[in-house]
């Protein structure tokens, strides 16, 4: 390619002004302009440099293949990738293992509903799910919006602590209360059952009206145990960090 | 101080005799300066009354396009800005905003940018006048019948492809018929032998875009199936149509478009117009020429690849995101070339950056430009995308990108254009310079404060408690703490939006001192001679051997098949358009070939007359805009939404497909059934009443419309058309009778539940009954008989 050598335009016709020496001062000091070979293109007037590339714009570009390279290789290749469905299935294992571990499959019953009651770490988490699911209707607090309050003796479709969970499952009152079966597991739902049992006798911040009928007080927990104070969501142990 | 920049004036540059309101200021050239005729050579004018068209043009939509934003803006942090207004409720007006900042703004500024610099660098005025004009006034069409259907909720629902089939159809005409053929004739017609790097940028832009825009905009028009069956459409059904691809096909199609609309609607013609615009307003030589090759065709060849990377984690099979995610990382060096350029070509020029405020809005316009392109292939990264994805991460990056780079090139090329255009000196340096500062202050605020609410709702969606359980469980929490940075961001906005003010001040005083009669200015240039030799290929410098590496050397290292390549148009084009067609069948024949990719689902039936009817209205109100209806495999969102995450064979009747690309609002996926029915409809009439921190827009008017139960019938046959399995449905008036029976029974629940009933006949039922419907069919068994019965009502859907 033929090239020129040189400086495009000189100092002014009136002599260089300070501007200009001042940018004489910064071109020499990066030494770079007299000596670029400038091609003989011109476009109304715009020309160009026949500059090499850089160096490390090639290694960088070089650099991003070989990585895609092996990226494709190490997952989609060889034996060691995993997928994110493989991911969270393991992680759902851990986490089950992590709440659940000890207590195995639950039941919904009277002692296993009283006992879960009684554990302050369960009730802790049994929160979270609440307000995940059932706050958009019920408050957080259990006091109700356009869902019943859960916090008073009055209820519409339980009799005894062991109807929670049919609600949670199936639901009621024709679709209002929605069915909970495709979005928890069993375990899921005897927890939220006792933590639903738990907030009975709390006091919410802005509570509905009572609605349907008075029922019998829980039954008492066995061996003299305490409920745990987790009626309101802070006394939880939510907030943590990750 | 020094002197304020000799452009701000329009006046030469320290060489006097230079006017710079010259069309052709030369420089040391070969050929003859303008003005000079000699013998033989062809007399000829600019059509400079086109680019001022199209500048009045960029002005006026630019101011818009902020304004709308501004509003949206005010609308997240304040929700009563929705003013209770079906048509300016913020999933109407966001597709505005974006619409109008694109193609309006941006649109109109390439527009300029080429008819300017095209004609300078062929040495040729453009190639039919009556084209230019057609091409003008045919695209603010386009813009005014898109300001007038989006917020009438008429919109495909297919982010920055919004606009109905008609207006698809006036833009094909448009861009190809009138813009392509005016440009593509001027080429032919040129007087300089090699094309310049920006006219390869603007064949790029004008094949590709062509290309996206007509294979995004297949659809089924709702009125070419009411008149084949001897039906005549009403009012708004004339508008509506469908994509002609479902689900995981629509979302891949979706954003192999959408990625490529901001390479080659926000990047390549704007690159185009930074090779052009910024070595004339430093007056310096380009930095290299070689590296304006290479980074060219990497960066055509390598980002028609980069869509999938919008879709990390979704239903789209894993390879698909793969390519998408080290095509972006590959695209990193191709983009960084045209930074590099740009930055390095005013080596030398820095002191005149410091008093020139247009050189200062490219400098930061090109640093904006270099940060964007490192942030996306970072943010394609499938762990980073986890984070980010379906926050204001992304809102911060296309900001990043839309303000500084795009928006900055055009204020540039705007003020280093405004003397020469209207023959008269700028109004005001001063002005100008205050615009620079004010917009740099108003996007720092604006990304600096998105970026913090992306990811401080990012890393909250994602807080897990000691338990083990989601720290935030309720999402409204993940929003109210974003309020504060919403109100920066309004206030960056303002910011940005004052400084176009200052610009419209000095564009209109700097056209008041306009001559009476702007001087003709006849330029001289001898035509190309058809007897043009091509130069031999140069002898390699290589002394090896082997004659396949001295052929490399001479023919491809020089650069001189490339300097071959620069003088025929015709071959660059159609290698330009191989590089972008080639790639992209690379992924969208496997997309649609390999049936694995997408398993079916035995229990996800299509939807029923009424849902699907409701659907529409979904996507008319632009709710895809805040929710998204996609669960990722991620433990994040399967704690949040639902145990089971979203499967590919879900979204097989999804036209267009509603995966979303922010959530403002939760994930829908699994909505159906997650609430009452009373909660719904509640919610919609007035969502601060159930969650009273809700920044949803209220709407109340479904609960008032009446549904049109006489359009469903052409809905159904529409998707039958389509492939949708729909049986019985599609039979006589079966659809109706159907969707009838369907609202009835829904509606009477409804009354059971609460408060609201008598609404079996509006326009809410029918989208109750869609979002009770949605991502329920996985759970239920598989049907006994086979697609037979798909269309009829779903008994399950409310156990």
């Amino acid at each position: 390619m033929s090239t020129v050598t040189g400086r495009e335009s000189g100092a002014g016709a009136g002599g260089p002004d300070r501007a200009g020496l001042r940018q004489r001062a910064i071109d020499d000091r990066a030494g770079l302009l007299e000596s670029d070979p400038l091609l003989n293109h011109e476009y109304d007037g715009i020309r160009e440099y026949d500059n090499p590339t850089p160096g490390w714009w090639h290694a960088l570009f070089l650099g991003s293949v070989v990585f895609s390279v092996c990226y494709v290789l190490f997952w989609h290749v060889s034996v060691f990738g995993w997928t994110s469905e493989e991911s969270i299935a393991a992680r759902r294992v851990v986490e089950y293992q992590r709440i659940f571990g000890a207590l195995g499959e639950l039941s919904n019953d009277e002692p296993t509903l009283l006992k879960l009651m009684a554990d302050q770490r369960m009730m802790a988490i049994a929160a979270g799910s609440f307000r995940g699911a059932c706050a958009a209707c019920h408050a957080a607090d259990g006091g109700g919006i356009n869902g019943v309050n859960l916090t008073d003796d009055h209820y519409k479709n339980v009799r005894a602590i062991t109807d929670i969970f049919g609600v949670i499952t199936g639901g009621a009152a024709n679709g209002a209360m929605p069915a909970w079966r495709n979005s928890f597991s069993n375990n899921e739902r005897v927890l939220l059952a006792a933590y639903v049992a738990s907030l009975r006798g709390t006091e919410p911040g802005s509570p509905r009206a009572a609605e349907g009928e008075p029922i019998q007080p829980w039954p008492e927990p066995p061996e003299g145990g305490t409920r745990a104070e987790v009626g309101r969501v802070e006394g939880g142990g939510g907030g943590g960090g990750a | 101080m020094a002197p304020v920049g000799s452009s701000v004036t329009g006046i030469g540059h320290g060489q006097p005799q230079r006017t710079g309101l010259e069309g052709s200021d030369a420089g040391p050239a070969p050929h003859a300066l303008a003005g000079d005729a000699l013998p033989g050579m062809d007399a000829f004018e600019y059509d400079d009354a086109i680019v001022r068209k199209f500048v009045l043009a960029t002005i006026v939509w630019g101011a818009v396009a902020f304004l709308v934003g501004l509003v949206i803006a005010v609308q997240l942090a304040w929700p009563a800005a929705n003013l209770g207004l079906e048509w300016f409720s913020f999933g109407r007006l966001r597709p505005l905003h974006t619409n109008a900042a694109i193609f309006a703004f941006a649109g109109n500024s390439i527009f300029a940018a080429i008819y300017y610099s095209t004609q300078r660098l062929c040495r040729a005025r453009m190639f039919s006048d009556a084209l230019s004009r057609l091409h003008f006034w045919g695209w603010q069409g386009v813009i005014v019948s898109a300001a007038l259907t989006l917020p009438m909720g008429v919109t495909q629902a297919k982010e920055y492809a919004e606009l109905e089939w008609p207006i698809d159809l006036a833009i094909a005409v448009v861009w190809v018929g009138f813009f392509g053929v005016n440009f593509f004739g001027t080429l032919m017609r040129r007087r300089e032998r090699h094309m310049y790097v920006a006219l390869w940028f603007y064949i790029a832009t004008i094949v590709t875009v062509a290309v996206l825009h007509v294979f995004n905009n297949l659809w089924v028009p709702l009125a070419a199936v009411e008149l084949l069956n001897g039906r005549v459409p009403s009012g708004a059904d004339w508008l509506k149509s469908w994509p002609i691809y479902a689900g995981v096909q629509d979302a891949f199609m979706q954003w192999w478009y959408g990625h490529n609309a901001v390479a080659f609607f926000l990047t390549t013609p704007f690159l185009g117009l930074m090779y052009y615009f910024l070595p004339k307003a430093a007056e310096k030589p380009v930095y290299s020429y070689r590296l304006s090759i290479v980074h060219f065709w990497s960066l055509v060849f390598i980002y028609i690849w980069a869509g999938p990377h919008h879709l990390h984690y979704t239903a789209l099979p894993a390879w698909a995101s793969t390519l998408g995610m080290i095509f972006s990382l590959m695209l990193w060096m191709p983009s960084w070339g045209g930074m590099i350029n740009g930055l390095l070509t005013l080596r030398g020029a820095w002191g005149k950056v410091t008093s020139d405020p247009i050189l200062k809005f490219f400098v930061v316009g090109v640093t904006f430009y270099g940060m964007s392109t490192f942030e996306g292939p970072v943010l394609s990264i499938k762990s980073v995308n986890a984070l980010t994805h379906y926050t204001d991460w992304t809102i911060a990056h296309v900001h990043g990108g839309a303000l500084g780079w795009n928006g900055f090139m055009t204020f540039g090329m705007l003020y280093w254009l405004m003397p020469r255009l209207f023959q008269a000196p700028l109004w005001s340096g001063r002005l100008m310079g205050l615009h620079f500062w004010v917009a740099t202050l108003g996007i720092l605020l604006y990304v600096g404060s998105i970026y913090t609410a992306g990811l401080t709702q990012g890393l909250m969606w994602r807080a897990f408690d000691q338990t083990g359980a989601l720290a935030y469980p309720e999402f409204i929490e993940t929003v109210t703490v974003l309020i504060p940075m919403y109100w920066i961001r309004v206030v960056g906005g303002a910011l940005y939006l004052a400084g176009m003010v200052m610009l419209i001040v000095n564009a209109a005083m700097t056209y008041r001192s306009r001559p009476a009669r702007y001087a003709r200015r006849v330029q001289h240039a001898l035509p190309l001679s058809a007897a043009y030799a091509d130069p031999p290929r140069p002898r390699s410098r290589l002394d090896a051997n082997i004659g396949a590496a001295r052929w490399l050397d001479s023919a491809v290292v020089s650069g001189w098949f490339h300097r071959v390549w620069e003088r025929k148009p015709a071959r660059f084009t159609v290698l330009t358009t191989a590089a972008v067609v080639v790639a992209s069948l690379f992924e969208i024949v496997p997309t649609f070939l390999i049936r694995s990719n997408v398993p079916s689902i035995a229990s996800v039936q299509p939807y029923t007359p009424l849902e699907l009817i409701g659907r529409d209205i979904y996507i008319a109100e632009g709710c895809y805009n805040c929710h998204s209806q996609m669960i990722r495999p991620l433990w994040a969102d399967v704690k949040r939404y639902s145990e089971q995450h979203s499967l590919p064979g879900e979204s097989v009747y999804d036209r267009p497909f509603q995966w979303g690309s922010r959530r403002i609002g939760p994930d829908l996926a699994r909505e159906g059934g997650r609430q009452s029915h009373d909660w719904q409809v509640s919610h919609l009439e007035n969502p601060r009443s159930l969650v009273a921190e809700s920044i949803m827009p209220s709407y109340a008017h479904l609960l008032e419309q009446d549904l049109n139960f006489d359009s469903i019938k052409g809905r159904v046959q529409a998707m039958a058309l389509l492939g949708v399995p729909y049986g019985p449905a599609v039979k006589g008036d079966n659809a109706k009778t159907m969707a009838l029976e369907q609202a009835s029974r829904l509606g009477g629940e409804l009354a059971q539940q609460g408060r609201h009933s008598g609404l079996e006949g509006k326009k809410v039922i029918a989208l109750l009954a869609y979002l009770q419907r949605l991502g329920t069919d996985v759970f239920k068994p598989a049907p006994e008989e086979p697609a037979g019965e798909a269309g009829a009502p779903d008994k399950g859907a409310n156990p």
